[in-house]
Protein backbone atom coordinates (compact mmCIF):
# COMPACT_ATOMS: atom_id res chain seq x y z
CA UNK A 1 0.00 0.00 0.00
CA UNK A 2 1.33 3.23 -1.12
CA UNK A 3 2.00 5.72 2.30
CA UNK A 4 -0.38 8.55 0.52
CA UNK A 5 -3.36 6.35 1.26
CA UNK A 6 -2.32 5.18 4.58
CA UNK A 7 -4.95 6.23 6.77
CA UNK A 8 -3.58 7.92 10.18
CA UNK A 9 -3.11 5.76 13.17
CA UNK A 10 -5.18 6.53 16.12
CA UNK A 11 -2.40 5.06 18.65
CA UNK A 12 1.03 3.99 17.84
CA UNK A 13 2.68 1.22 19.83
CA UNK A 14 6.18 0.89 19.97
CA UNK A 15 7.85 -2.95 20.06
CA UNK A 16 11.05 -2.23 18.62
CA UNK A 17 13.60 -3.99 20.01
CA UNK A 18 11.37 -6.69 21.93
CA UNK A 19 11.46 -10.32 20.92
CA UNK A 20 8.57 -12.49 19.46
CA UNK A 21 6.17 -12.90 21.03
CA UNK A 22 5.62 -9.20 22.37
CA UNK A 23 4.93 -7.50 19.27
CA UNK A 24 1.63 -10.19 19.06
CA UNK A 25 0.89 -9.96 22.67
CA UNK A 26 0.95 -5.89 22.95
CA UNK A 27 -0.86 -5.75 19.90
CA UNK A 28 -3.32 -7.88 21.07
CA UNK A 29 -3.74 -6.19 24.36
CA UNK A 30 -3.36 -2.34 22.88
CA UNK A 31 -6.37 -3.24 20.45
CA UNK A 32 -8.41 -3.82 22.58
CA UNK A 33 -8.29 -0.65 24.35
CA UNK A 34 -9.57 1.03 20.68
CA UNK A 35 -12.69 1.76 19.32
CA UNK A 36 -14.60 -0.31 16.37
CA UNK A 37 -13.27 0.96 13.63
CA UNK A 38 -9.86 2.75 14.79
CA UNK A 39 -6.28 2.22 13.95
CA UNK A 40 -3.14 0.80 15.50
CA UNK A 41 0.31 1.32 14.10
CA UNK A 42 2.69 -1.09 15.42
CA UNK A 43 6.33 -0.32 15.11
CA UNK A 44 7.75 -2.89 15.70
CA UNK A 45 11.86 -4.84 14.35
CA UNK A 46 11.33 -8.73 15.15
CA UNK A 47 11.94 -10.00 11.37
CA UNK A 48 8.87 -12.15 11.93
CA UNK A 49 6.59 -9.45 12.35
CA UNK A 50 5.23 -9.49 9.07
CA UNK A 51 3.91 -13.20 8.95
CA UNK A 52 3.09 -13.11 12.71
CA UNK A 53 0.56 -10.06 11.81
CA UNK A 54 -0.87 -11.71 9.07
CA UNK A 55 -1.90 -14.43 11.19
CA UNK A 56 -2.95 -13.04 13.65
CA UNK A 57 -5.14 -10.54 11.91
CA UNK A 58 -6.51 -13.15 9.96
CA UNK A 59 -7.23 -14.97 13.48
CA UNK A 60 -9.03 -12.55 14.88
CA UNK A 61 -10.31 -11.21 12.75
CA UNK A 62 -9.28 -7.30 12.66
CA UNK A 63 -8.20 -5.96 8.97
CA UNK A 64 -4.20 -5.77 8.98
CA UNK A 65 -4.19 -2.71 5.93
CA UNK A 66 -0.49 -2.52 5.28
CA UNK A 67 2.82 -3.18 6.33
CA UNK A 68 5.74 -1.48 5.33
CA UNK A 69 8.99 -1.27 6.31
CA UNK A 70 11.47 1.76 6.92
CA UNK A 71 15.17 1.45 7.75
CA UNK A 72 14.80 -1.76 10.04
CA UNK A 73 11.59 -0.73 11.56
CA UNK A 74 8.11 -2.47 10.45
CA UNK A 75 5.16 -0.21 10.60
CA UNK A 76 2.10 -2.44 10.59
CA UNK A 77 -1.23 -0.53 10.52
CA UNK A 78 -4.38 -2.80 11.60
CA UNK A 79 -7.49 -1.51 11.96
CA UNK A 80 -10.08 -2.99 14.86
CA UNK A 81 -13.10 -5.03 13.48
CA UNK A 82 -14.65 -6.42 15.99
CA UNK B 1 -12.02 -28.56 31.55
CA UNK B 2 -11.71 -26.36 28.40
CA UNK B 3 -13.89 -23.27 29.16
CA UNK B 4 -14.74 -23.38 25.24
CA UNK B 5 -15.47 -19.55 25.09
CA UNK B 6 -13.08 -20.02 22.48
CA UNK B 7 -13.47 -21.83 19.02
CA UNK B 8 -9.52 -23.21 18.68
CA UNK B 9 -7.96 -24.69 21.91
CA UNK B 10 -4.68 -25.93 22.25
CA UNK B 11 -2.76 -27.97 24.92
CA UNK B 12 0.99 -27.57 25.60
CA UNK B 13 3.20 -30.37 26.72
CA UNK B 14 6.15 -29.76 28.96
CA UNK B 15 8.06 -32.31 30.00
CA UNK B 16 11.60 -30.65 30.54
CA UNK B 17 12.66 -29.10 33.98
CA UNK B 18 14.96 -27.09 36.08
CA UNK B 19 17.93 -29.27 34.15
CA UNK B 20 17.33 -27.79 31.00
CA UNK B 21 16.73 -24.11 31.16
CA UNK B 22 17.11 -23.90 27.11
CA UNK B 23 13.77 -25.88 27.10
CA UNK B 24 12.28 -23.99 29.77
CA UNK B 25 10.56 -20.70 28.04
CA UNK B 26 9.25 -21.81 24.41
CA UNK B 27 6.20 -23.36 25.36
CA UNK B 28 5.60 -20.43 27.15
CA UNK B 29 6.20 -18.13 24.52
CA UNK B 30 3.69 -19.75 21.91
CA UNK B 31 1.28 -20.07 24.69
CA UNK B 32 1.09 -16.08 24.99
CA UNK B 33 0.78 -15.90 20.92
CA UNK B 34 -1.58 -18.93 21.04
CA UNK B 35 -3.42 -16.71 23.66
CA UNK B 36 -3.17 -13.69 21.76
CA UNK B 37 -5.00 -15.12 18.64
CA UNK B 38 -7.69 -15.81 21.11
CA UNK B 39 -6.83 -19.10 21.40
CA UNK B 40 -8.01 -20.72 24.51
CA UNK B 41 -4.83 -22.02 25.88
CA UNK B 42 -3.55 -24.81 28.43
CA UNK B 43 0.27 -26.08 29.20
CA UNK B 44 0.52 -29.21 31.12
CA UNK B 45 3.39 -29.97 33.12
CA UNK B 46 4.50 -33.31 33.54
CA UNK B 47 7.82 -35.58 34.18
CA UNK B 48 10.41 -33.04 35.26
CA UNK B 49 8.17 -29.92 33.59
CA UNK B 50 6.50 -29.07 37.51
CA UNK B 51 9.94 -28.15 38.26
CA UNK B 52 9.32 -24.63 36.48
CA UNK B 53 7.21 -23.57 38.09
CA UNK B 54 8.50 -23.68 41.74
CA UNK B 55 8.41 -20.49 43.69
CA UNK B 56 12.14 -20.63 44.45
CA UNK B 57 12.92 -21.35 40.55
CA UNK B 58 10.91 -19.06 38.94
CA UNK B 59 12.87 -15.55 40.27
CA UNK B 60 16.17 -17.33 39.77
CA UNK B 61 16.63 -18.95 36.63
CA UNK B 62 15.70 -18.27 32.88
CA UNK B 63 16.03 -19.91 29.49
CA UNK B 64 19.60 -18.87 29.54
CA UNK B 65 19.88 -20.06 33.01
CA UNK B 66 20.79 -17.49 35.53
CA UNK B 67 21.49 -14.82 32.59
CA UNK B 68 18.27 -12.73 30.97
CA UNK B 69 14.86 -12.56 31.45
CA UNK B 70 13.62 -14.70 34.59
CA UNK B 71 11.43 -17.56 33.97
CA UNK B 72 8.58 -15.40 36.04
CA UNK B 73 8.60 -13.10 33.27
CA UNK B 74 7.53 -15.44 30.26
CA UNK B 75 4.98 -17.11 33.12
CA UNK B 76 3.16 -14.22 33.40
CA UNK B 77 3.04 -12.99 30.12
CA UNK B 78 1.38 -15.97 29.02
CA UNK B 79 -1.33 -16.15 32.43
CA UNK B 80 -1.98 -12.23 31.51
CA UNK B 81 -3.89 -12.88 28.58
CA UNK B 82 -5.26 -16.02 29.92
CA UNK B 83 -3.17 -18.86 29.82
CA UNK B 84 -3.93 -21.49 32.53
CA UNK B 85 -1.18 -23.77 34.55
CA UNK B 86 -1.96 -27.29 34.81
CA UNK B 87 0.15 -29.85 36.82
CA UNK B 88 -0.58 -33.92 37.91
CA UNK B 89 0.01 -35.28 41.56
CA UNK B 90 2.07 -38.22 40.30
CA UNK B 91 4.65 -35.57 38.20
CA UNK B 92 4.58 -33.45 41.54
CA UNK B 93 5.29 -36.31 43.67
CA UNK B 94 8.48 -37.62 41.22
CA UNK B 95 10.07 -34.13 41.73
CA UNK B 96 9.33 -34.19 45.77
CA UNK B 97 6.78 -31.17 45.06
CA UNK B 98 3.18 -30.29 46.38
CA UNK B 99 1.38 -27.71 45.14
CA UNK B 100 2.06 -25.46 48.04
CA UNK B 101 5.93 -25.51 46.13
CA UNK B 102 3.96 -23.94 42.74
CA UNK B 103 3.84 -20.33 41.92
CA UNK B 104 0.13 -19.20 42.65
CA UNK B 105 -2.44 -20.33 39.90
CA UNK B 106 -1.25 -23.59 39.12
CA UNK B 107 -4.46 -26.12 38.88
CA UNK B 108 -4.17 -29.69 39.45
CA UNK B 109 -5.65 -32.57 37.14
CA UNK B 110 -5.27 -36.01 36.81
CA UNK B 111 -4.67 -38.52 34.00
CA UNK B 112 -8.76 -38.71 33.04
CA UNK B 113 -8.62 -34.92 32.50
CA UNK B 114 -5.70 -34.97 30.42
CA UNK B 115 -6.55 -37.41 28.16
CA UNK B 116 -9.98 -35.41 27.74
CA UNK B 117 -8.48 -31.91 27.08
CA UNK B 118 -6.25 -33.78 24.41
CA UNK B 119 -8.91 -35.28 22.60
CA UNK B 120 -10.96 -32.34 22.78
CA UNK B 121 -8.33 -29.98 21.79
CA UNK B 122 -7.00 -28.39 18.08
CA UNK B 123 -4.11 -29.26 18.73
CA UNK B 124 -1.78 -31.02 21.15
CA UNK B 125 2.22 -29.74 21.28
CA UNK B 126 4.23 -31.59 23.64
CA UNK B 127 8.01 -30.38 24.60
Amino acid sequence: MPESSAPAADQVLDCTGLACPLPVVKTAQAIKNLDQGQVLELLATDPGVEPDMRAWSSRTGNDLLGISKQADVFHVLIRRVK
Amino acid sequence: MWADNSETKILYVQTHGIADPGRSATPFFLAAAAAAMEFEVVIYFTMYGPTLLRKDVVDRIGPKGEQGQPLRYFVEQATGLGVRLLVCQPSLDLNDLSLDDLIDGVEMIGGATFNELAVSADAVISF
